[in-house]
């Protein structure tokens, strides 16, 4: 049993049940973003309109009322992908949201964009709707269909290890690209704008309910139940994010437990620990980028049965090796401070706040620099997508 | 690169000119562009269509009129103006042109 919902297309009224509608209505909203600067936008829409109403009318019956999803997806198909016509509204933007998800782009971009996959085409984004920080996690949440809660989780689990989750959070709150236009706000979900839908679904169901209630007293009620649903659900994130607090709070204890000697040399040699650090950082950071670019380090071609994403895990566990003894180091001269305590937590973080803010800003200056790591940026989804196949045909071969 | 995709660009281009033909034989509305070049090399969908023929009217080159259907959304039913004849002429004779230039280069 599936909801019905009756839209008006060219002047009749159609049913439709509600995944089809959301289909469709993800389609003109794609064609009134391709035709955006066209003139006739308005008339164009309003055709394409008329032309699926048409196509609808034809599957109807006596017997048949409702089109179904299935049905609205195969004419939206049919209908194809809207093309503006050519230096006229063809997006400004180069991030170009409307081309093709193969990350070689090829030079006739916009030949059926979504083809393959009969939707959308998917691309890394991050969404501001709903989002914590920076919308990293909510976009990645969208890509993968996930809940963003869940990868938040993910992400502050990643943390606790030696603050891996945030330095990728920073990382990819720099690089990912922030959805804007409806356009690219489909892209990053694969379906219309998800939290757009949600809030705009939200709504409908709010003032669905208001109209259920005639009288105030019960309104109220309802009202001030629904906030307090609401309440509860970000109170709930509330008390998770408490209990990581807590974690990372017990386990700095631990670190104080053990005290080193404190030497003079220590002053001279944090500052020095942390560039080297920052460096080494940087260096896996680039190598990693670059092997996404052009599936080579540095020019170093991979071997040929070695898959691009084993390649990258490598590269993070030596990163890991060479890192561990430099970050030994540091914490041992963060120790070599604590006779106070509250001495060493502040060198720990003044030194790590420094510490990022030099990957970070060299990051920035590289991505702005070089379009190579941008377009290597780009290329993140499908190696995610190769890697994902990749496993799951391993998993099939056992 | 098949020949195929090579050719694509060049039948973007040539898919007005092939409207403006359709068109001047008979009165049409979408769906008779559609059949006719469904079975082409021309074959095109509506996302395609409706923007290029909007494009074409603001230039003056076609024009069009409602009819009503027997079911669904009246239609609507192009056709050429003088310009857009007077285009198709030029058009035709420019196509002639370039054929003879395929066909002659490189022959002794």
């Amino acid at each position: 049993m599936n909801k019905v919902i009756t839209i008006n297309l060219g002047g009749n009224a159609y049913q439709l049940e509600e995944g089809g509608y959301d289909a469709l209505r993800a389609y003109l909203e794609f064609a009134a973003v391709r035709l955006q600067g066209n003139p006739d936008k308005d008339e164009i829409v309003s055709d394409i309109e008329r032309a699926i109403a048409e196509k609808f009318r034809a599957l109807l019956g006596s017997h048949k009322t409702v089109v179904v999803t299935k049905e609205v997806a195969a004419v939206v198909a049919e209908m194809g992908p809207i093309e503006a016509d050519s230096g006229q509204a063809a997006d400004p933007g180069a991030g170009g949201a409307g081309a093709p998800a193969s990350a070689s782009g090829h030079g006739a971009a916009g030949e059926e964009p979504a083809a393959g996959r009969g939707g959308t085409p998917r691309r890394l984004y991050r969404i501001h709707e709903g989002a914590m920080i920076a919308g990293v996690c909510n976009g990645i949440a969208g890509y993968v269909n996930a809940d963003p809660t869940l990868v938040r989780l993910a992400f502050v689990l990643l943390t606790l290890f030696w603050g891996t989750g945030l330095l990728v959070y920073l990382v990819m709150a720099i690089v990912v690209p922030e959805a804007f236009s409806p356009e690219e706000k489909a892209a990053a979900s694969g379906v219309p704008s998800t939290a757009q839908e949600f809030i705009r679904r939200a709504k409908e169901g709010y003032y669905e309910a208001m109209k259920g209630f005639p009288d105030r007293k019960a309104r109220r009620e309802w009202e001030r139940r629904f906030k307090q649903q609401m309440r509860g659900w970000s109170r709930s994130f509330g008390r998770e994010m408490r209990w990581n607090a807590d974690q990372w709070r017990h386990n700095w204890h631990s670190y104080w437990a053990e005290h080193a000697p404190f030497h003079p040399g220590m002053c001279f040699a944090l500052p020095l620990l942390s560039l080297l650090h920052g460096a080494v950082t940087l260096l896996w950071i680039c190598a990693s980028i670059s092997l996404l670019a052009t599936g080579a380090v540095f020019g170093l071609a991979l071997p040929a049965n070695v898959p691009v994403w084993v390649a990258a895990l490598l590269l993070f566990i030596a990163y890991g090796i060479l890192a561990a003894p430099l970050k030994a180091a540091r914490r041992a001269c963060y120790w070599g401070f604590g006779q106070p305590k509250w001495a060493g937590s502040f060198m720990f973080l003044l030194d790590a706040v420094i510490w990022l803010a030099i990957v970070a800003a060299l990051l920035l200056l590289a991505v702005h620099y070089f379009p190579e790591l941008r377009q290597a940026v780009r290329s993140l989804p499908s190696l995610a997508h190769q890697a994902a196949d990749d496993i799951r045909a391993w998993w099939k071969g056992k | 690169m098949s020949v195929n995709e090579k050719f694509s660009a060049i039948r973007k281009g040539l898919l007005e000119f092939l409207l403006l033909q359709i068109i001047a034989a008979e009165k049409v509305y979408v769906a008779d562009i559609l059949k006719q070049l469904s079975a082409t090399e021309f074959a095109t969908q509506e996302g395609t269509l409706y923007p290029l023929l909007s494009k074409m009217r603001r230039e003056g080159l076609l024009d069009y009129e409602w009819k009503e259907s027997g079911a669904g959304p009246p239609r609507k039913y192009y056709e050429l103006t003088a310009k857009g004849r007077e285009q198709l002429r030029d058009t035709l004779e420019y196509w002639g042109k370039i054929n003879g230039t395929v066909k002659k280069l490189g022959q002794k």
